[in-house]
């Protein structure tokens, strides 16, 4: 009972993912991309729910689905692109058939992983991703490459918003 | 499971629904209500079905009637898109009501063995689903002020995001010194760590501890519902009604009631992490399962004399001016009122009554005590739900470049130096 539960559960999501992903893919309009992305990212949420992942869970709505989207809905409605300011692509549907072709063999080596990779990590104790578990793992254990990485990110948030910001003629005046 | 456990789940569930969704047309009355009062007139008090006014809260249930029997109306303008534009109303919705149920209305109720939370969802971890899923109701905002194609939408729901992203750091902030004080992320246990006192006195609640978090996170709070003074998102008297001009009938309702719920919630997160939840002050959870008797016997005489003030302000006040000939039922409404008033005191009296004289041990004391913390719950959110009407009736609202200043400017570095103080006191009180 359960586990049928489960897997129709999983099947839903699995079916949520693989329908934004397609309509970021396929939409005309930045409204539907952006709206395929947000069921793209709750979905995942849930599959990680469904692992019993609280802590990734609560991590992938509450940056993914309520930061990441909404900042990325700010970008599409202030950054007003119109098609004539993309590049131009002649041959588009030679390079498609072309990509396609060279990535085919590729996609055995992506089947083989997937197929043998679930077998390749043991198995989990039931703390495993849990709030606390985790909490021990990064400020205990690993506290030292912690902080060294997020020194790290400061370094280039501060980088970025530096090349980033465009010297106003009020900043040159003051 | 056994019935019993079964019986408790269920309630909680539904108890958790209800307070949700029944506290919006209470809500809608009050603020319109406590509008009147400050502004010097009564406020909605004529709408009546055979007489009964209840104070003027049928205005609310006629309100419910009109918005769905309302024409629901697509502006034309709109091409594509329109599933979202449907959807958008929905999502904010149900973001606010789903972050509800993590609240606690009661201490963990042992039945038969297993530790049961009185939680429409039964998790530890209530104030990261609480951050999480609450941020989820903003997109609803901006996918129905964008998709609305229209520019006083469109900014309204930039306004939105924006006001919202900025004050999320503030209460994340806020709400790791408070973590850091109570050391848990469960609602529950923050409330069981409120139970004590200070020096015997001051009730050990997050307001006294941490008064300064307290009001870094109730203006993040307010921020986050949407409320005046920060209601710049829907500025009337610069952009229409912002993110939802477009909307009407049942879809408006929703962003409408979306508030409500929304701030109904902040009310008691508030309530659960500063107020001491469903504590009384200075008697924790084990002494009043323990000592249930004489707290029964206070209430004995505790509960015919809130009543009878009760009825006494109800027959001065539900009446017409002595110069109208007729009342409009009011009369009958009052003495049916009366009747049936008295008639719950006697009852309460007898349940109390019961409890005072049954042996010590029995089940009475167990079911009579979450009853009473739900009740002292909801006592406290409706005082925080009142405080958050006056602020809106009170305050005028900011202009949008002031919310931004007053966010990064001077909340973000308060609640920074309240989480470096608080880590320090921590860890020295810990070492």
């Amino acid at each position: 009972m359960i586990e049928m539960l489960e897997t129709s559960l999983f099947a839903l999501l699995t079916l949520g993912v693989l329908t934004g992903g397609l309509m970021i893919l396929l939409a005309r309009r930045p409204a539907t991309h952006a709206m395929g992305f947000f069921i793209v990212l709750l979905c995942v949420a849930g599959l990680f729910a469904l692992l019993h992942q609280s802590f990734l869970f609560f991590a992938q709505v509450l940056v993914s689905v309520g930061g990441v989207v909404i900042v990325t809905l700010i970008m599409i409605l202030t950054v007003n692109l119109r098609e004539t300011d993309l590049p131009p692509e002649p041959h588009k549907t030679r390079w498609l058939i072309g990509a396609a072709v060279v990535i085919a063999p590729l996609s055995l080596l992506l089947y083989r992983t997937l197929t043998t990779l679930g077998d390749a990590f043991p198995p989990v104790s039931d703390a495993f991703g849990g709030t606390r578990s985790l909490g021990t793992l990064l400020f205990h254990d690993g506290v030292l490459p912690l902080e060294i990485l997020s020194v790290l990110l400061l370094t280039a948030m501060v980088g970025a918003i530096i090349i980033g910001k465009k010297e106003q003629s009020y900043d040159r005046e003051s | 499971m056994t019935t019993a456990q079964i019986l408790v789940t269920l309630g909680s569930i539904v108890l958790a629904a209800l307070l949700a969704l029944l506290m919006i047309p209470v809500l809608v009355w009050l603020e319109r209500r406590v509008c009147g009062l400050i502004q010097d007139r009564p406020g909605p008090n004529r709408t009546n079905v055979f007489g009964f006014r209840l104070g003027g809260v049928v205005q609310s249930f006629a309100d419910v009637v009109k918005l769905v029997t309302k024409e629901e109306y697509i502006p034309g303008h709109i091409r594509y898109g329109r599933w979202i534009f449907l959807l958008a109303p929905m999502i904010t919705f149900a973001s606010a009501l789903l972050a509800f149920m993590v609240i606690p209305f009661a201490d963990t109720v042992q039945v038969d063995g297993a530790a049961l939370r009185i939680q429409g969802l039964p998790v530890s971890y209530g104030i990261l689903w609480y951050l999480a899923i609450g941020s989820v109701g903003i997109l609803g905002m901006v996918f129905g002020g964008w998709l609305s194609h229209n520019k006083y939408s469109l900014l309204g729901a930039l306004r939105a995001a924006a006001q919202m992203i900025s004050y999320e750091l503030a209460l994340g902030l806020g709400v790791i010194s408070m973590i850091l004080t109570y050391d848990t992320i469960d609602f529950n246990a923050m409330v069981q760590w409120q139970s004590g006192t200070f020096w015997g006195i001051i009730p050990a609640w997050g307001l006294f501890i941490q008064p300064f978090a307290a009001v870094i996170i109730t203006v993040a709070l307010f921020v986050e519902t949407n409320r005046a003074p920060f209601s710049v998102a829907e500025g009337e008297s610069e952009i229409v009604a912002g993110f939802f001009t477009e909307y009407t009938a049942m879809k408006f309702a929703m962003y409408f009631m979306g508030e409500y719920v929304a701030m109904n919630t902040a009310g008691a997160v508030i309530v659960t992490m500063f107020l001491g939840g469903y504590q009384l002050p200075w008697i924790g959870t084990g002494t009043l399962l323990e000592h249930f008797r004489p707290v029964a016997g206070v209430l004995l005489l505790l509960v015919p004399a809130v009543m009878a003030l009760f009825i006494l302000w109800m027959r001065r006040n539900n009446r017409v001016r002595p110069t109208l000939s007729t009342d409009g039922g009011r009369g009958r409404e009052t003495r049916i009122l009366t009747g049936v008033l008295i008639g719950t005191t006697l009852l309460i009296e007898a349940v109390l009554l019961w409890l005072l004289l049954e042996p010590a041990g029995s089940i009475g004391a167990s079911v009579a005590v979450p009853l009473l913390q739900i009740v002292i719950f909801v006592v406290k959110l409706m005082l925080v739900n009142l405080f958050f009407i006056l602020i809106r009736w009170t305050l005028p609202r900011f202009r949008y470049d002031q919310v931004q200043v007053l966010g990064w400017r001077y909340l973000l570095p308060a609640a920074l130096a309240n989480l470096f103080v608080t880590s320090i006191l921590v860890a020295g009180v810990g070492s």
